[in-house]
């Protein structure tokens, strides 16, 4: 008996105390943030042949947080969808059985939204992503004050996003810091702070001397410079009354000016033309070629949104997207299943997005601008019409379509949207064998803006509504469509309506007119003031451990 | 560390307890022990209603002290306990025959035990009560044979591995599936072994039992024991089998003439899709096996042939097994010698996965070809060409010719796998032995896709990115190496046996993956030549997504155990076992854990006076662990963007992850009387820290997503087990068993819902409830009152005058939904009848489930007559509401699937051999698997969906990719030599 109780300490002990290397080495995965060692920060070769559409990699040190850009700038059910479905231009009818899901996207029209919304918690989780790649970029250290400024900028810009979708977050600036929820006044002074330093100054004014900004006036689509910088304040300052109650149009004023004086920027108008990458060649034996006749070339309006877009002189910053970078998709979220065959796509569309009709019958018939849809008839891409083999649908005569017919009528929002109601967004044009990614770069600011904000904030300023008019024409005359002689608050926003459709901005414009709240199209009750935020995602707000608290009214 | 040091002296003062009972003798009597197998070391001699004796030594021999009235009992495992009187005798030497009525032996892990020594809940199925026919998997032998071990292949795919679960969710991140032992090599795979060599198998059902595997014993454990040889009879057997299986139940959906009649799309043609990718499928399963010894060394060789086809054209698999193994003793028997080996090669065609789907639903009007169709002059001849010329309605969503699809790629999967194990045994003495084992497992799966240009399914015939081709291949090796010893002795009426040792497991796990798309044409297979992929020449600029290598870091499982058995009296049994373990897998300081169990048992019989003739009450109480299933988790990891060079947040950092942690009470009573045996079992257990990855705080991970331990849940059950020999004709066995499982305490306060039914137009519809405080598994939604105007009209529940419908409202106060039924059978049984007359017998096994309900996503996607979906044929279930145009959600497609299925009906007959017969036995036999299902169901197989992909927790989904169910008649012949 005592043997054995000897063998069971023996035994015990080994148990006990025996212990060995159990150090778990990823060998097949990154534990550490990494982006491949670039050459020197270069500006991109100037291509204007116009012919291409791949977007070219800037290949530094800075790509890994502005690679983040592409994450719901211009896709499905994130930051885009969010801020646009909510607005009185764009929607996404239940079409039958497809696109119910959940009625998250009659939700976002009707501003019935709530907090467990799939989309405002993609947003949510990939702008915060982005300030976490940017500030762990800046963390890295061994970076030149103009790379540390523009990071800061891009940081702002995604601040800028939170601070108007969210308006109270919280301000990370340090990789894993956990911090208190920030007013919205704070974040409003945390961005301007931040980009104000980055252009070297205390203050905009019309005075301003930026010869202490780390940043360059470089034309760098893909990188931020002054302007870019500038442009985000205009922006910044046109809101400012919403977002903090004390109002900076002056500032708007200045910091535009100071753009369109000082940049190398022009609006792309007729004189700058490139090749319409979506022009169907049908063979001249197909009987049924004469259905079609795409333009040779895209000119003016049409071309700052093109797929060969990259270096249009209207450009001051844009997210450079090709298809293997990912995240342009609005081919496949608003063309009808058919269309695969009018542009050879990859892949089979969506059927999503449509156009109300109200907003699309604001456009002068002869306004260039209407390249932002496709309307009519549509065929293939040898001028066959295209089939709806569920055509169950309803025209506004009330026939049965079997032919795929994109009518700016539409019959309801839900449950039996027509199929191939509503006019597509066509603004981002496509290309023949377009991907599922598209090759489009997509403007976070352009001249046409700073105009528009210039003007709007002169108006604004003074209170004077003609004020605006010197900007505004700048614009209509490039749309094609008469110049406005005197103008009304109302038909200010209805412009930027047109000039911005799909362009992720309409949101911000209808708060800050105060006609967010309004009814329209299938959205018949007036929303809640509360609903000029979102929700904080629910999700987020219980893995806080009560950091995070929800904006009031949800 | 408190627990440690309870477990240290725990044992040390049962111990201290026992050495009292030690008592005074008068003389000395001497003694030999044997058998008819030469000397018995071991056996066990005490004085009859002392606690005094001992045991025999390595040649037999004892000696004891006693008085002349006194009674020696003489007993050994397997052997018929003799009595002998002392009565002035001073050398007893005694025979013991070797027991016909063999006890049995039960392996139990690192040992085995007498079966009425066990104080857990163990079940063993012997070769004789295994399922019969056209065996596809092992794990079909056992299903509906052992109560609480729930075993469902839905649809019954021949590619598909079934859902094991033993005692339902056992966790909820790690390793859902029980711990396979094959051969004494734990973590062995099961798909390496064929079911026509397997002896017997053993199911550790509680806690107490499988703690002794420590963390990867959470699921439970089954020990799998393959056949062997034995010395001096040589045998040689063929077990040959022929099937036929057919399609025996589908989704109802509308005949052309009835589709265009309730208004969908009329395109000219009439097909019954289903027929047209279905087929008589015909299996063969062949098996060699020859056993034998010559002197102190025994093998058993067999070799297995199936080849299977399923009743979806182009799928089906073939495999060759082989198996050997050699048992041999040397240094004059002390040295026992295993060598096991198995290796299995398997080639799989799993066609493509959405046939079936698309069959269902496919329009019937549709033409197979473009030919066919009056329609074709609205497509280009070159988009006709483009898709091979199959009729595909370019402009639906999802709607692909499902002849296409099953004819236009190759999906292969070869599956080497090469497992060999030794184990050496060495006796050192009568009571002491030790045992080493080394084992290792290679496995290499080899994936390879090629599709056609022409195939439409991926959408890019039309486009210029045509064609594709995949390889996956993955390896993976384990090694184990175990060395322990076992110490048996005997105090008195206290036999104790003593088994403590070391573990040390190591895995690897290697993936590449290649894939290539955009060929010029289908001149060839470019699986041969994918160097003609237009992405590698750099035609189109589009980058390679989806080409990888990922290894595994190696992960390593150390641990050391220790198990006391003692049986006390011969009437209580006594078992106490610690595994002290360590992962690779967890944070940095939660590497280690510790894994006690205890267990007893009493003869009731003997200690309440009664004469039945088993009564044993036993109680179990264990604790195990699971390791997360991937590498990893703990440590902030980033996916790297081969396109721009950057890496992004793949998962936050958790350094805390800990193991989940199982802790079970198993209550057990066994008994039998006559022709009845009877088992009740009770358990409860407590699953905590379970494994999930979950939401964390995006603006301070810069990623909304890390495991962690993220709550509590409680399961009970009851299980019975009973057979009954009504008489020498028919003996019938019943197996039983019912639990439940509620969530206690969840990471997000108010709980979440999931298991999204996904697309055309239900995303963000998640139906299954998982909130604190409540069962897991239950289905959530609206309750479905009446159509309006086309559209479903919901039940006001809380009565509140305030309908509130909305998914997004899922989980607020006043939401009008309600529990539409349980994902969870209540109770699921399995019913035996044997039936045996002359050189007959007849062998019919009922299974059954009942209570649970499936979300039956055909309908609720196709049921409704939605304009949209009028080029989709429609379900058209007894369920089906025509005026319905509106497809949402509801009470109306979750559907009770309680069910019985005349699983398993086998006809044999032996043949009466002449005396001169070079045959042994031989026998015929005709089977029937799923003979027949009552079911009030519509969809094509009421089985319970215990899991929903990987999310375990979202039970009750019947997804459109099950594979509709088959019955197969078998022809079978065994004969031996």
């Amino acid at each position: 008996m005592k043997n054995f109780i000897k063998y069971l300490f023996t035994i015990a002990t080994v148990i006990f105390i025996g212990g060995c290397d159990l150090e778990e080495e990823l060998t097949g995965q990154y534990t550490e943030p990494n982006t491949v060692a670039g050459s020197e920060d270069k500006d991109i070769p100037l291509d204007n042949s116009g012919g291409q559409f791949d977007g070219q990699i800037v290949n530094d040190d800075l790509e890994g947080a502005f690679a983040k850009l592409r994450d719901g700038t211009a896709g499905h059910n994130g930051y885009w969808s969010i801020v646009s479905v909510g607005a009185d231009d764009l929607f996404v009818g239940q079409k039958g059985g497809d696109w119910f899901d959940g009625g998250t996207w009659l939700q976002i029209h009707r501003h019935t939204n709530n907090a467990t919304h799939e989309g405002t918690n993609n947003a949510w989780g990939a702008t915060y992503g982005a300030i976490n790649e940017a500030n762990n970029v800046l963390s890295r250290g061994g970076l030149s004050d103009n790379e540390v400024s523009q990071l800061k900028v891009l940081r702002a810009f995604f601040y800028w996003r939170l601070l108007d979708t969210w308006g109270r977050v919280k301000l990370i600036t340090t990789p894993g810091q956990d911090v208190l929820q920030s007013s919205r006044s704070e974040v409003f002074n945390f961005v301007e702070k931040e980009v104000l330093d980055a252009l070297g100054i205390n203050e905009v004014s019309a005075s301003m001397d930026l010869t202490n900004s780390p940043l360059t006036t470089n034309d760098r689509k893909y990188r931020v410079n002054q302007f870019a910088a500038l442009a985000l304040l205009t922006r910044l300052y046109l809101n400012a009354e919403v977002y903090t109650g004390t109002a900076m149009y002056q500032q708007a004023v200045d910091a535009a000016t100071y753009i369109i004086d000082n940049g190398p920027y022009t609006l792309s108008d007729e004189n700058y033309s490139i090749k319409n990458l979506a022009k169907r060649t049908p063979d001249a034996a197909t009987a049924t070629a004469g259905n079609i006749n795409d333009p040779d070339n895209l000119t003016g309006y049409a071309a700052v949104f093109a797929p060969n877009n990259q270096n249009n002189p209207e450009i001051i910053w844009s997210v450079n997207f090709a298809s293997n970078l990912g995240g342009m998709n609005f081919a496949q979220m608003t063309l009808h299943y058919a269309s695969q065959t009018t542009f050879n796509l990859a892949n089979q569309p969506w059927n999503g997005y449509q156009t109300v009709t109200e907003f699309y019958g604001s456009y002068a018939r002869n306004d260039r601008r209407l390249s932002n849809f496709l309307e009519g008839p549509q065929y293939d891409y040898a001028g066959r019409p295209l089939i709806d083999w569920a055509a169950d649908d309803y025209s506004d005569t009330g026939a049965q379509e079997v032919d795929v017919n994109y009518t700016p009528f539409n019959n309801e929002l839900e449950p039996n949207a027509c199929r191939q109601c509503g006019v597509r967004m066509y603004k981002f044009s496509f290309r023949q064998f377009q991907q599922n990614d598209m090759d489009n770069d997509f403007p976070l600011f352009r001249l046409g803006e700073v105009y528009m904000n210039r003007g709007e904030a002169r108006a604004r300023a003074t209170g004077d509504w003609s004020q605006s008019l010197s900007d505004i024409n700048m614009i209509r005359r490039r749309a094609g469509v008469p110049e406005y002689t005197s103008i009304s608050a109302e038909e200010y926003l209805a412009e930027r309506g047109r000039e911005f459709y799909q362009e992720a901005l309409r949101r911000t414009d209808m708060i800050r007119f105060g006609n967010w709240g309004d009814t329209w199209w299938e959205k018949d009750s007036p929303s809640e003031p509360f609903r000029t935020l979102f929700p904080i995602p629910q999700g987020q707000i219980d893995a806080s451990n009560n950091t995070l608290t929800q904006n009031p009214g949800y | 560390m408190n627990l440690n040091f309870s477990i240290k002296v725990v044992p040390i003062v049962l111990f201290a307890l026992m050495c009292s009972f030690a008592l005074n003798a008068q003389r000395t009597v001497i003694g030999t022990v044997t058998s008819a197998d030469g000397p018995l070391p071991g056996a066990s001699v005490v004085i009859q209603g002392t606690t005094t004796g001992t045991g025999t030594d390595f040649d037999g021999n004892f000696s004891i002290e006693v008085s002349d009235g006194d009674v020696l009992e003489i007993s050994f495992v397997g052997y018929v306990t003799q009595t002998v009187q002392v009565a002035g005798q001073d050398t007893i030497n005694v025979f013991l025959e070797a027991d016909n009525q063999l006890e049995e032996i039960v392996v139990t892990g690192y040992g085995s035990q007498r079966e009425r020594e066990i104080t857990s809940s163990v079940v063993q199925v012997t070769a004789e009560e295994f399922n019969r026919g056209p065996i596809t998997n092992p794990s079909q032998l056992l299903q509906g044979k052992v109560a609480g071990l729930s075993i469902y292949n839905r649809g019954g795919n021949p590619n598909g591995g079934p859902t094991i679960r033993l005692r339902g969710l056992s966790t909820i991140g790690a390793n859902v599936q029980p711990l396979f032992v094959i051969d004494g090599v734990i973590g062995a795979s099961l798909n390496n072994v064929d079911p026509n060599d397997i002896q017997s198998i053993n199911v550790l059902k509680d806690g107490s039992a499988a703690a002794i595997y420590g963390s990867r014993g959470s699921s439970g454990v089954i020990i799998v024991t393959t056949k062997e040889g034995s010395v001096d009879e040589f045998s040689l057997s063929y077990n040959g089998q022929v099937g036929v299986s057919s399609i025996l139940d589908q989704v109802d959906v509308m005949s052309a003439a009835e589709f265009v009649e309730a208004g969908g799309v009329n395109m000219g043609a009439q097909n019954d899709w289903t027929d047209l990718v279905t087929r008589d499928a015909l299996t063969h399963i062949h098996n060699v096996s020859a056993s034998g010894g010559f002197g102190k060394t025994s093998f058993r060789i067999a070799a297995n042939v199936r080849e299977v086809e399923g009743i979806v054209v182009n799928t089906g698999f073939n495999q060759f097994n082989t198996r050997t193994n050699i048992n041999t003793k040397a240094f004059r028997d002390r040295l026992t010698i295993d060598f096991n080996s198995s290796y299995t090669k398997r080639n799989q065609d799993n066609g493509n996965a959405e046939v079936m789907e698309h069959a269902t639903y496919f329009n019937p009007t549709a033409p197979v070809w473009f030919s066919d169709t009056p329609f074709r002059q609205f497509f280009a001849q070159a988009q006709q060409d483009a898709v091979g010329g199959y009729f595909q309605p370019f402009g639906l969503f999802r709607s692909y010719n499902p002849v296409a699809l099953s004819e236009q790629g190759r999906y292969e999967t070869e599956v080497i796998d090469l497992n060999y194990s030794v184990n050496l045994n060495y006796r050192l003495t009568d009571w002491l032995s030790f045992t080493g084992q080394y084992a290792s497992q290679q496995s290499r799966n080899n994936y390879e896709e090629s599709r056609s240009v022409q195939d439409y399914h991926t959408q890019r015939a039309l486009g210029n990115q045509r064609g594709n081709v995949t390889f996956q291949d993955t390896d993976y090796s384990f090694s184990l190496y175990e060395f322990y010893g076992t110490l048996r002795r005997n105090f008195g009426t206290i036999d104790a046996t003593l088994t403590a040792g070391y573990s040390y497991q190591e895995e690897d796990w290697f993936q590449r993956q290649l894939y290539l798309q955009d060929f010029p044409n289908d001149n060839i297979d470019y699986a041969f030549n994918y160097g003609a992929s237009e992405q590698l020449t750099g035609q189109d600029g589009i980058a390679i997504n989806n080409t990888y290598s990922n290894r595994a870091p190696t992960t390593k499982i150390i641990a050391g155990f220790a198990r006391l058995n003692l049986v006390i009296d011969n009437g209580i049994y006594f078992n106490a076992s610690v595994r002290r373990e360590g992962s690779t897998k967890l944070g940095e300081d939660e590497k280690w854990g510790v894994f006690p169990a205890i267990g007893l048992g009493a003869d009731l019989n003997k200690y309440l006076g009664l004469s039945f003739d088993q009564l044993k009450f036993r109680v179990g109480y264990g604790e195990t662990g699971s390791l997360p299933v991937e590498s990893g988790l703990s440590q902030q990891t980033y996916t790297f963007n081969p396109n721009d060079g950057s890496t992004q947040i793949a998962r936050a950092t958790n350094p805390d992850l800990k193991w989940e942690s199982k802790a079970e009470t198993n209550i057990g009573i066994e008994f039998s009387q006559g022709n009845l045996n009877a088992t009740v079992d009770y358990y409860t257990r407590e699953i905590s820290d379970f494994l999930l990855n979950t939401e964390v705080d995006a603006a301070v991970f810069g990623f909304d997503r890390a495991w962690q331990n993220s709550g509590k849940m409680t399961t009970t059950g009851f299980e019975l087990a009973v057979d009954y020999n009504v008489n020498s004709v028919y003996t019938p066995g019943i197996v039983l068993s019912t639990y439940s499982t509620t969530l206690d305490e969840y990471v997000v306060e108010n709980g979440i819902v999931t298991g999204n039914l996904g697309s055309p137009g239900q995303n963000q519809t998640n139906m299954i409830l998982v909130r604190p405080g409540e069962k897991i598994g239950q289905i959530w939604g609206p309750r479905f009152v009446s159509v309006k105007d086309g559209n479903p009209q919901f039940a006001d529940i809380n009565g509140d005058g305030d309908p509130v419908h909305g998914q997004d409202k899922a989980l607020d106060d006043n939401v009008d939904f309600e529990v539409l039924g349980s994902g969870i059978p209540t109770l699921e049984f399995g019913f035996s009848n044997n039936v045996s007359f002359g050189n007959w017998s007849i062998n019919a096994f009922f299974r059954g489930a009942l209570g649970h309900s499936l979300v039956n996503t055909f309908r609720a996607f196709y049921e409704p007559r939605v304009g949209s979906q009028s080029s989709y044929n429609f379900i058209n279930t007894k369920l089906a509401i025509p005026e319905l145009t509106t497809a949402t959600f509801s009470s109306l497609y979750v559907e009770k699937a309680d069910f019985v299925k005349l699983d398993n009906l086998t006809v044999s007959y032996t043949f009466d051999l002449p005396e001169d017969s070079i045959l042994t036995s031989a026998s015929l036999s005709a089977n029937v698997q799923n003979a027949f299902v009552i079911s009030d169901y519509t969809g094509p197989d009421p089985e319970p969906s215990l899991t929903d992909g990987d999310n375990v927790l979202a039970p009750g989904i019947d997804r459109r990719n099950s594979y509709f169910t088959s019955r197969t008649f078998t022809l079978g012949l065994n004969i031996n030599f």
